[in-house]
């Protein structure tokens, strides 16, 4: 975009189309001259968040459904809970009328996994997967109507794992068929995010043809990428369901849930294993990823760090002892015989707690474990 | 044409510009062309072309102008000077509050001169001062000495001292802790006072025979009772304020106070404690509990203290078909089940326990979880085993920024007797009380502070006085330094990155309310800055909040969209086109 410098204040529209003169130099000098947000120490990594996106409609995408789906069990599986999994489905498949098998969605045609179990909650469905949506979730801008259950809540501690499944080109993802996501907008947002320290560590997952392109424009640090295909490369579908008549799973994200169903919420293979298992014979195409935004190495990551979920627990040593007694003796007087009372009630109060701490001390002698 | 010649061809357009003009000038009337030549133009092609040209040029640039302002988007100014110099003031000032001081002796002989004390303390206190972590956010402590023997008082300042001579002596002392507390609070003018905060420490000099001991009371002032020599009780006074007043206890190397995991605070200044009562599995028992009246009472003042902080809403609810989702093993020496601390991570089964149901939570608030779990009749008694083999004695823990989870093991419970399925039960309002407790000492955890302290690290016995507000005074002098410096801090960068953000897409629409939000922001900030100057903590933490939270409000407006913006060719295209 060629602009000249925008004064701030009544705007001049005669002088900045006349002065087209300094175009993407200003631009970047004006997106990399913000000051520096005041530096925080370092953040520790606290929770877990999932971002998964399906965004092609139709019958015959039955399997970018099936894949964000099978993403989605994957991750509540190792952890983390329906109120950090953001899931967007572009369309319904489980009740479509062409399904075959309704209320239930595959994504192996030996049909042993119905993914659309009970306990799927998907928080944007059908026409409200757009691109504005998509955006507005990631940086945080909603109107504020919009339930929590829908907005993406993480804090500088967190970590998100951002899948995105459906048909993309070279820099682009196609929403809807009828809008485009641009990696430059997706760049945009995530420095957007990260201004905001509302990620700590992000991982991208894009299963589409020229995946790797996506992120191709990305900048702010701490940001791992992995597309499933480079530019110029397709990815393909695994395998046709003569049953369901639609292919039902893609390549790349079978062979990352193969690598799933090995683990469970205590494991700690690494990253690093994860992107050695993609074989290009096998994916037919080279999954790629980028790793030079993202200080640490890949074999000290535990997989469980973006698709699980771990909380950090602190165990609390006591209690507040004594707050019942101050409140009970709310308003002690500074000289007088109510200090005299309101001492003899402490002494009952804590004598009271003490003979408690013997009949539980008693309870558990007498309470036997067959 | 054929109208103008009879049988005569008409002269062929493609001569020469005179001859053109001469037909388009000459009127047509068939006389004049039949046969003769058309007259020569006589002047020059002009004035009315050149009218009619210039008109039209004219009015084109004169329209423009129009075109472009009703074209125009509209953009509020922001007012990106002030947030720069606000920057620039923050960074090179970090905000730091001043404290004070003052140190009294109630002594019974002679011993050194007020001056000589107060330079001595002076010197203690600056080696330590910046050692420990907590203390970034004090600024220059004053000083002041007042020693009262006999009848009289002298002090080291010039200015009235706050303390009231004569009202309390040394023997005073030996009385309960609590009463001196009170005693001291009115010896020392009774009001919180505005301005710099002065925390107090008493040495009083009586040999009770039970030793020396530290007592830190629950508003800002702390004694000492004892026989102790004056380098004693100056490095003990030193100690107490380093360590506790202006560090909360925090050792070195420890997280506490001030870190960002330990502020759980929402972006617009809210927090919904939502307290909830866990029942594993209803086929062997269901309890609820009285939370409504006893708990929302107990915890009125705590929420009063709070309020500079945070606005705090309370919510309660009783689940049910809540089991655990880690695995406890049993174990007959020490009568119940067992969960090692290496399984907590793991306990919290988010995908049974729908916790986060609150109706009054906002976007962008915090809630933290406050869970009471109760087991079922297979895992009961439920035993935390630390990591050294001991059972934990309040069986509860605290994740940061989430909350915290009790466990309650139901009185009575065995696995060999036979109870009534599914009989409902009332939580007794004691262990209701006493759970309470627990939740007060992981509310002080969740804000960085220590649920209780254990006096590691000093050589005296020390005891500390509990306040029914779940914080001393001292206590939440800190939280209010640190969270109004990190708040201010948080407030300028947002407005940094909105400020550079609107620079950078000179086409996007930044609404009225936008500037609105940021102008009183900026305003706050200012407030809040100058607050922290003065040394007042709890207006400076209020100031501070709102400005963080309408700059987060500006920031986070649903108009601003970073969808890039239309291009200058979209333009063309939409309007001239």
């Amino acid at each position: 975009m060629a602009f000249a410098r925008w004064v701030p204040g009544p705007s001049r529209p005669v002088l900045f189309f006349l002065l087209k003169t300094l175009p993407l130099l200003v631009l970047l000098t004006f997106s990399s001259a913000a000051p520096p947000a005041a530096s925080s120490p370092a953040a520790v990594h606290n929770n877990n968040w999932a971002v998964l996106v399906c965004t092609s409609r139709f019958w015959f995408n039955y399997r970018h459904m099936a894949n964000t789906l099978s993403l989605y069990r994957t991750v509540k599986r190792l952890g983390i809970p329906d109120e950090r999994i953001i899931l967007m489905l572009a369309d319904d498949m489980a009740c479509n009328p062409r399904n075959n098998y309704p209320a239930q969605v595959f994504n192996n045609e030996n049909h042993q996994l119905n993914l659309y179990g009970d306990n799927v909650e998907v928080d944007y469905r059908g026409y409200e997967v757009t691109v504005e949506n998509f955006l507005r979730v990631l940086t945080g801008r909603h109107e504020s109507a919009v339930p929590r259950s829908k907005r993406l809540l993480s804090d500088e501690g967190s970590h998100i794992l951002l899948y995105m499944t459906g048909h993309g080109g070279d820099e682009f993802l196609k929403f809807q068929d009828n809008e485009e996501l641009q990696s430059h907008d997706l760049a945009d947002a995530v420095k957007q995010m990260k201004e905001k320290h509302r990620f700590k560590e992000l991982l991208i997952m894009v299963d589409t043809c020229q995946a790797a392109t996506l992120f191709s424009q990305l900048q702010s640090p701490g940001v791992l990428a992995i597309g499933s295909s480079m530019k110029g490369e397709n990815s393909y579908s695994h395998h046709l369901d003569s049953d369901i008549g639609v292919s039902v799973v893609d390549r790349f994200t079978f062979h990352t849930l193969a690598f799933f169903e090995k683990l469970n919420m205590y494991s700690n293979a690494s990253l690093n294993s994860l992107f050695n298992s993609y074989d290009p014979s096998m994916l037919l195409s080279t999954a790629y990823y980028r790793m030079d935004l993202y200080k640490r190495a890949l074999n000290e990551v535990p997989v469980t760090n973006f698709f699980g979920s771990v909380m950090k627990t602190i165990h609390t040593d006591s209690a507040y002892t004594g707050f019942l007694a101050a409140h009970n003796a709310e308003t002690p007087l500074p000289i007088g015989n109510d200090i005299v009372d309101d001492v003899m009630l402490q002494n009952e109060a804590s004598a009271r707690r003490s003979n408690i701490e013997e009949t539980k001390v008693s309870f558990s002698k007498f309470c036997k474990i067959k | 044409m054929a109208e103008i010649a009879g049988d005569e061809t008409p002269p062929l357009p493609s001569s020469s510009g005179a001859e053109e003009s001469s037909l388009l000038s000459s009127p047509p009337s068939p006389t004049a062309i039949s046969g003769d030549e058309p007259p020569p133009r006589t002047r020059k092609p002009g004035t009315k072309r050149l009218v009619l040209t210039a008109s039209v040029l004219l009015s084109f640039l004169v329209g423009l102008p129009l075109l472009l302002k009703s074209t125009e988007i509209h953009r509020s100014p922001l007012p990106s000077d002030a947030i720069a110099d606000l920057s620039r003031r923050l960074q090179s000032h970090p905000p730091s509050f001043p404290c004070g001081l003052h140190a009294v002796f109630l002594r019974s002989g002679p011993g050194s001169p007020v001056a000589s004390l107060a330079d001595q303390l002076e010197r203690a206190i600056s080696t330590q001062h910046h050692l420990l972590p907590a203390s970034s956010t004090a600024g220059n402590i004053s000083v002041s000495v007042t020693i009262q023997s006999g009848g009289g008082c002298t002090s080291s300042t010039a200015a009235a001292s706050p303390w009231r001579c004569g009202l309390l002596t040394a023997a005073d002392s030996v009385r309960d802790d609590e009463v001196f507390d009170e005693l001291l609070h009115s010896a020392l003018g009774g009001r919180d006072g505005d301005g710099m905060k002065v925390y107090t420490i008493v040495i009083a000099e009586d040999d009770d025979g039970k030793g020396t001991r530290v007592v830190i009371g629950k508003h800002r002032h702390a004694w000492v009772v004892g026989k102790v020599d004056e380098a004693e009780a100056l490095s003990l006074i030193g100690n107490v304020f380093i360590k506790y007043f202006m560090n909360g206890g925090i050792e070195e190397g420890e997280t506490g106070i001030g870190k960002g995991e330990f502020m759980p605070v929402g972006s617009d200044g809210n927090v919904v404690l939502s307290f909830s009562l866990l029942n594993a599995d209803p086929n062997d028992w269901v309890y609820d509990w009285e939370f409504k009246n006893i708990g929302e009472r107990i915890l009125t003042p705590v929420v009063e203290a709070l309020r500079p902080v945070a606005d705090i809403n309370i919510e309660s609810q009783v689940l049910y078909h809540t089991p655990k989702s880690s695995y406890s093993y049993s174990d007959d020496k020490l009568g119940g089940n067992v969960l090692s601390m290496g399984d907590i991570p793991f306990f919290v089964n988010s995908n049974e326990w729908h916790l986060d149901t609150s109706i009054s939570a906002t976007g962008r608030s915090k809630v933290l979880q406050f869970v009471v779990y109760i087991p079922s009749a297979r895992e009961c008694p439920l035993y935390l085993q630390l990591p050294d083999g001991e059972l934990s004695k309040t069986n509860a823990f605290i994740s940061p920024m989430w909350g915290g989870v009790v466990i309650w093991n139901p009185p009575g419970c065995s696995v060999g007797s036979k109870k009534a399925h599914g009989t409902r039960r009332q939580m007794s309002s004691q262990e209701l009380m006493e759970t309470l407790e627990i939740f007060i000492g992981q509310l002080r955890q969740l804000f960085g502070l220590k649920p209780n302290y254990h006096a590691q690290g000093m050589d005296v016995a020390t005891k500390f006085l509990v306040s029914e507000k779940g914080f001393a005074q001292w206590e939440l002098d800190l939280l209010y330094r640190h969270h109004a410096c990190s708040n201010l801090l948080s407030c300028v960068a947002t407005l940094e990155s909105l400020s550079s953000l609107v620079q950078s897409l000179p086409r996007m629409i930044v609404m009225d309310e936008i500037g609105r939000q940021v102008e009183l922001s900026l305003e706050a900030a200012s407030l809040a800055q100058r607050n922290a100057t003065l040394g007042i903590g709890d207006s400076s933490a209020v100031s501070a909040t709102r400005a963080r939270a309408l700059a987060e409000d500006a920031f986070f407006h649903p108009s601003i969209m970073s969808i890039s913006y239309a291009s200058v060719e979209h333009y063309f295209a939409i309007y001239m086109v």
